[in-house]
């Protein structure tokens, strides 16, 4: 059965979520899965920052893991360098992250469904992917 | 010291570049924003302002300069889609701008669906502009206690205008897009009557100088009748409303004075543009003497002779392209997708055909690549296409160039100067030659350029906004 973990641009009124299966996403996962789903894939002057809504804490670490059924909160917000946008490492192998053109179809009303690469037991399993 | 109010002023968006303008001003506890507008080299969510940082049902009212989409566009998603309805804030743009920025964001909704990068529903967008507050140029409004503001005309487009905002006696002027020469229909910006303390400005031309009118005009019907002397078609990439209209008062002119002309049609490729003739017709009396006089005698001049509407029929494009020599005015202005990325794509291997950018072209798109005239460029169907059109840049974008901004900055006389809506480098440009310019007659005048969400604090203490009020 899918898990979910929510989550809600700061400057929204609702929520939305992002589903999965087992205890917990990692906050990579997490993002990865917030930039797909809401067509970020091409950005190269924001990043995505998540924060933790009971302590506005920013979770900067992306081998924490969120569990199941919790919220965050999520940010939108400037780099100035457009090298530095972090957006690429997080869609490093996403299908469809090429960017060929402007017309990549992606919903913003649903969700990434596509089955995540990971396994979540709640046991740490550090993604290939993860940024020295 | 204890009277020292501190104005913060953040830029969401257009701070250090052109696209999304949103800038918001906090003072005394008051907040207001001017402008959201969508950045138009991105779609979706990443072409909206940087817009999580505000609580937005804190804003006490949102100014919308005009209808450009770089201005407006993000004000669904704003109204609609954060908390600013859970509080007082109003939403404020002049009569003539309302009625336009309904249909264009129409044709927004309607184009963005298209790509599933939809940020909102058609609902959602009627929703947004029954709450817009209609306004007339130089009426003053009362937003709330202690906040009021006076629409001043801006040029540029049909409705711009500049906001001349109160908060608690602080005075700030916010420019958006202006111009400060007379077009064919349009009255120039006006400088307003009091000098504000804090000038919010834009400068997307930094140090550039434009060419005259004239001069400008001559240079482009010289151009498109060359082309079509030897045989070309000419595409002239535009949106929809603004300036398509000064170019269809231009050519419609050229047109009248040129018989051997007559056979060769100039097609006017939006249907968006078809709608809006009324509300251009309709406003008239907002526009300048020479467009007054020529209603006065019945002569429409928005009723054009020499223009046709396309066929709304699918594939029209293509019809046209393979079709005798002719001009065509199609939308978009950057060529991302539309009508006139498809003539582009069919046009571009023929050196006979000629491209004509008009207006200003925001990094990042194709109307700006293909400036540099490359050898080709990529399809939208990721196909390789050898460009052999001409490529010419005449701009009728109708912003202020050097002279007429660093005019306008020095008639105004504000304290602080805050440069928004320019390229990075073009905007260090004008800062520097403004700064020199200063310097050299030892006047006291700081000048600004804040980046996106680097919240600029500037203090005012109580005696120097009572004197600001009395002069
Ligand atoms: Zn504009
Ligand atoms: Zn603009």
């Amino acid at each position: 059965m899918a898990s979910s973990v929510f989550y809600k641009w700061a400057s929204r009124k609702d929520e939305s979520r992002v589903q999965f299966d087992g205890t917990g996403i990692t906050v990579f996962d997490l993002k990865r899965e917030i930039i797909l789903s809401n067509n970020l894939v091409k950005g190269n002057d924001f990043d995505v920052h998540v924060y933790d809504p009971a302590t506005n804490q920013e979770l900067r670490d992306d081998a924490h893991i969120i569990p199941r059924s919790s919220s965050v909160i999520a940010k939108r917000l400037p780099v100035f360098r457009p090298a530095k946008s972090r957006i690429p490492i997080y869609i490093g192998n996403a299908p469809g992250a090429i960017p060929t053109s402007d017309t990549v179809i992606r919903g913003t009303t649903t969700w990434h469904k596509g089955a995540l690469s990971k396994r979540f037991d709640g046991k740490e399993e550090p993604s290939p992917l993860k940024p020295a | 010291m204890s009277d020292q109010a501190t104005l913060s002023v953040t830029m969401l968006g257009a701070g250090q570049e052109v696209g999304r303008s949103c800038c918001v001003l906090q003072y005394r506890g008051r907040t207001i924003v001017c402008d959201a507008g969508v950045h138009p080299a991105y779609s979706g969510m990443a072409s909206l302002p940087f817009i999580d940082n505000l609580d937005w049902s804190t804003v006490d009212c949102i100014l919308i300069t005009h209808f450009h989409l770089d201005h407006a566009a993000a004000l669904t998603y704003i109204t609609e889609k954060t908390n600013f309805k859970d509080g007082k804030g109003k939403v404020y743009m002049t009569h003539p701008t309302k009625a336009v920025h309904k249909f264009m964001m129409q044709d927004f909704a309607r184009m963005s669906s298209s790509t599933s990068d939809a940020l909102f529903s058609p609902m959602d967008m009627e929703m947004s502009i029954v709450s817009i507050i209609p306004v007339s140029v130089h009426q003053l409004i009362n937003v709330c206690p202690g906040v009021s503001f006076t629409p001043y005309h801006a040029g540029h487009v049909l409705g711009a205008c500049m906001y001349l905002i109160d908060i608690a006696g602080l005075k700030i002027l916010y420019t958006g897009d202006y111009s400060r020469e007379e077009d064919r229909h349009l009255v120039k910006a006006e400088l307003p009557p009091l000098r504000p303390d804090v000038l919010i400005v834009e400068s997307t031309y930094g140090v550039h100088s434009l060419e005259g009118r004239d001069e400008k005009e001559g240079r482009f019907t010289n151009l498109v009748h060359s082309i079509i002397r030897r045989g070309g078609h000419v595409l002239l990439p535009a949106f929809a409303l603004g300036r398509a209209q000064e170019l269809l008062l231009i050519l419609d002119e050229y047109w009248k004075k040129h018989p051997e002309l007559h056979n060769v049609p100039i097609y006017y490729a939006s249907n968006l543009a078809k709608k809006c003739m009324a509300v251009y017709q309709t406003f008239i009396h907002t526009m300048n003497s020479n467009i007054r006089t020529r209603f006065a005698k019945r002569d429409n001049p928005f009723v054009f002779k020499h223009i046709s509407n396309v066929p709304s029929t699918r594939g029209w494009e293509k019809k046209i392209a393979e079709g005798p020599p002719c001009v065509v005015l199609a939308s978009p202005g950057f060529m991302q997708v539309g009508p006139s990325r498809e003539l582009l794509e069919l046009w571009a291997p023929d050196a006979r055909n000629g491209l004509i950018i008009t207006g200003y072209s925001i990094e990042g798109t194709l109307a700006r690549d293909i400036m540099t005239e490359p050898e080709e460029f990529t399809g939208l169907k990721g196909n390789t296409i050898p460009r052999k059109i001409s490529v010419d840049y005449i701009s009728f974008s109708a912003h202020v160039d050097y002279a007429q901004n660093s005019e306008f900055i020095q008639a105004v006389k504000a304290q602080h100067v805050i440069l928004v809506h320019g390229e990075q480098n073009t905007m260090g440009r004008l800062r520097a030659a403004m700064t020199s310019k200063y310097k050299e007659r030892d006047e006291d005048v700081k000048i600004h350029t804040p980046r996106n969400l680097e919240t600029l604090n500037l203090s005012f203490r109580g005696e120097r906004v009572a004197k600001a009020i009395g002069t």
